[in-house]
């Protein structure tokens, strides 16, 4: 089908892209590590409150680094106006937005992946890598809806003056509901409880849903 | 039967009026060239006529027959005055994209024969960052040729080639009209300009001075009109 | 009758409507019996958190109304909105403080609609940030449009977040009890009077951004 020849075809252009330069995941994996380093100077985590502080941590750690990463795919499209070869070729809108969401959700799933390893090994929490597959579905839903506002916006900031300077501040207000879903249900995962945790879930899927669909209209706007 | 017509198009941009009520009907199978000096709003009208650029005022129409791939864009080709290349990727690289992107196949021979034309086989497998600023521009230019458009937009394709490729250039965009392609270029450079027009369009300050065929309209009489609009006191 | 006389006869009603209102609220509501005069600050505080999401809502409706028509009388509705709402939520923001500082004893609390409304305003700055980036009016017109769509949509997902996120941390609760039916009166006499308010303050504003962009077109085309 041409919708999927066409999101494949740009998919495997934004990995080709990045085997070849390194530049984003590099960026946001090191700026991920700095991160975790900060934190510790700032709380002062010992082996009892890690427990507590770690979803809050990694789901801040994976905004920002997640942000400034898809910022820079962003960037690497409007460098040389890349982008208008896309544009210029019957490749429609909506391929062009999903398979941006998909290159963007892989390099932030990877982020997101060594992020909870360097976490586990920097503040001996070993915790982490066991229930690493209960985190896996919020994890997922999550990012994907970073994955969404953020390629969303990064479209609309890189053509302003302030230029991907501009992404944080429009981007963290929106994903708030994702903030708290995704910290609410690793919390609830890591301590094993599991009320209301079917309703966290809920709401990363709505989040998700809606704003797929609604970016799926508006995105054409854009280009 | 028009291809696109610009209906009192204006356009502000920064502050300055850069056009202002141009009304234009491009036919099929057209070539236009646009003339006129600096800033006189030949890139912007390019960029409305291909659809990247709205107009602050009036109306772009395109023929239905251009929505066939769903956005009008999806049937034209544009170069700009930057090469819209992956600069990470290589030649090929960038070639064999924009051939997928088309829902084409088995494209090995036409790329081959299209990279051979314009001097770049050899590097086929050089990423574009260490292209010379040459061979970048045509690299862009092959891109165009392989998509096989309806219609073709040319902002300043001449620029950083010498001699020796112009005339592949220009004999490419020939072959266009022979394809019966509508072709929209826009050069400083008045003989290539004249060559590959058979309308020419003359542009000054965001109006359109004057719209005349070729047996309107001999060369000598447009370099004849840029050297008054240069004349000091103008 | 036509547009000009209605907005008149708008001025004329709100300049009996508001002294009237701030009388209401300061001479005839009953007192309230724990938290005493402050809680009058609450009247203007409703209504202007009201107005705040009317606001937002032309953003939205705007924004949606310019990608159909690409008229940029649209964008014009749309930036004027966002300006009287960034305005009456910051409002929200600092009457809610000045509220909560005698009443609780601090100055911020995380009760859903006070970060509802916090977010909110976050967008409304982020939306003129990003209009002060772009140049072409066009492409301004149709980035914050998309921006405002977004953002607007955001606003009921971010309160149901905030809300279970609170009931895991459970906060202050806003109202005491019932309401006293006086107060009921006063504080829907307020909302009618604001909501006119932000009408007139919308129209208002409005006619003076068409006369700046139409002297802004002038002047340009004065330089040429």
């Amino acid at each position: 089908m041409k919708f999927i020849n066409e999101t494949v075809t740009i998919v495997r252009k934004d990995i080709l892209l990045e085997l070849r330069g390194k530049e984003v995941l590099s960026l946001m994996t090191f700026l991920s590590l700095l991160l975790l380093v900060i934190f510790n100077f700032a709380l002062d985590l010992d082996k009892v409150t890690v427990s507590d502080f770690a979803p809050g941590i990694l789901w801040v750690v994976f905004a920002f680094s997640g942000i400034i990463g898809m910022g820079r795919t962003s960037m690497v499209e409007r460098d040389e106006d890349a982008y208008l070869s896309i544009i210029f070729s019957p490749a429609s809108a909506e391929s062009f937005f999903t398979a941006k969401v998909i290159s963007n959700l892989l390099f932030l799933l990877t982020m997101e992946v060594v992020t909870v390893l360097l976490f586990a090994v920097l503040f001996d929490f070993e915790k982490l890598v066991v229930f690493f597959p209960r985190l896996l579905p919020s994890l997922l839903l999550g990012s994907l809806g970073f994955s969404i506002i953020g390629t969303l916006f990064s479209f609309l900031s890189t053509t302003s003056r302030y230029g991907e300077f501009l992404l944080p501040f429009l981007f963290l207000p929106v994903v708030a509901p994702i903030l708290l879903g995704g910290v609410t249900s690793m919390d609830k995962i890591l301590s094993e409880s599991s009320e209301g945790f079917s309703k966290w879930m809920n709401i990363l899927i709505v989040f998700d849903v809606m704003y797929m669909v609604l970016s799926l209209i508006l995105f054409i706007h854009l280009l | 039967m028009n291809m696109i017509k610009l209906l009192n198009v204006g356009k502000v941009y920064h502050s300055r009026p850069a056009l202002k009520c141009v009304d234009l009907g491009i036919e099929d199978g057209t070539m236009l060239t646009l003339f006129g000096p600096n800033g006189a709003g030949k890139t912007t009208l390019l960029k409305i006529l291909a659809g990247i650029m709205s107009p602050s005022e009036g109306r772009v129409i395109y023929s239905p027959e251009l929505s066939r791939h769903g956005d009008v864009r999806g049937s034209i080709s544009y170069l700009g005055h930057k090469n819209s290349l992956y600069n990470e990727l290589t030649v090929l690289e960038n070639i064999n994209f924009v051939f997928r992107l088309f829902g084409r196949k088995n494209g090995k021979e036409a790329i081959e024969k299209t990279l051979r034309e314009f001097g770049l086989w050899e590097r086929r497998r050089d990423p574009v960052r260490e292209l010379s600023q040459g061979m970048k521009r045509r690299l862009a230019i092959a891109k165009g040729f392989i998509t096989d458009s309806r219609i073709f937009v040319f902002d300043e394709p001449f620029t950083g080639l010498d001699l020796r490729w112009r005339d592949t250039i220009l004999s490419g965009i020939r072959a266009l009209k022979a394809k019966r392609k509508t072709t929209i270029t826009c050069t400083h450079l008045l003989e290539e300009g004249y060559e590959l027009g058979n309308i020419f369009a003359f542009f000054h300050r965001g109006s359109l001075l004057f719209l005349k065929r070729r047996d309107e309209i001999g060369l000598n009489e447009i370099k004849e009109r840029f050297r008054l609009l240069e004349e000091p006191g103008r | 009758m036509n547009r000009r006389k209605a907005a008149t006869v708008l001025y004329y009603i709100l300049f009996v409507m508001i002294p009237l209102d701030f009388f209401l609220i300061f001479m005839v509501a009953p007192t309230e019996r724990i938290m005493g005069d402050v809680q009058r600050i609450f009247y203007l505080h409703i209504a202007l958190a009201i107005n705040s999401y009317l606001g937002f809502a032309g953003v939205f409706i705007g924004g949606i109304l310019f990608l159909r028509r690409k008229n940029l009388f649209w964008d014009t509705v749309a930036y004027t909105s966002a300006e009287i709402g960034v305005l009456f939520s910051t409002l929200v923001i600092i009457t809610g403080s000045f509220w909560a500082r005698p009443v609780w004893n601090v100055w911020w609390t995380w009760d859903p609609r006070l970060v509802t409304m916090l977010i909110l305003w976050f967008i409304y700055v982020g939306y003129f940030l990003l209009r002060k980036g772009i140049d072409d009016v066009v492409r301004r017109a149709r980035y914050s449009a998309v921006l405002g769509i977004i953002g607007f949509l955001d606003v009921p997902v971010v309160r149901l977040a905030t809300k279970w996120w609170r009931s895991i941390h459970p906060r202050l609760s806003k109202e005491g009890g019932g309401l006293d039916p006086m107060m009921v009166k006063v504080m829907l006499f307020t909302i009618v009077t604001f909501v006119l308010f932000t009408v007139s303050l919308f129209i208002f504003r409005f006619r003076i951004a068409r006369a700046e962009e139409r002297v802004a077109v002038i002047i340009k085309n004065m330089e040429e």
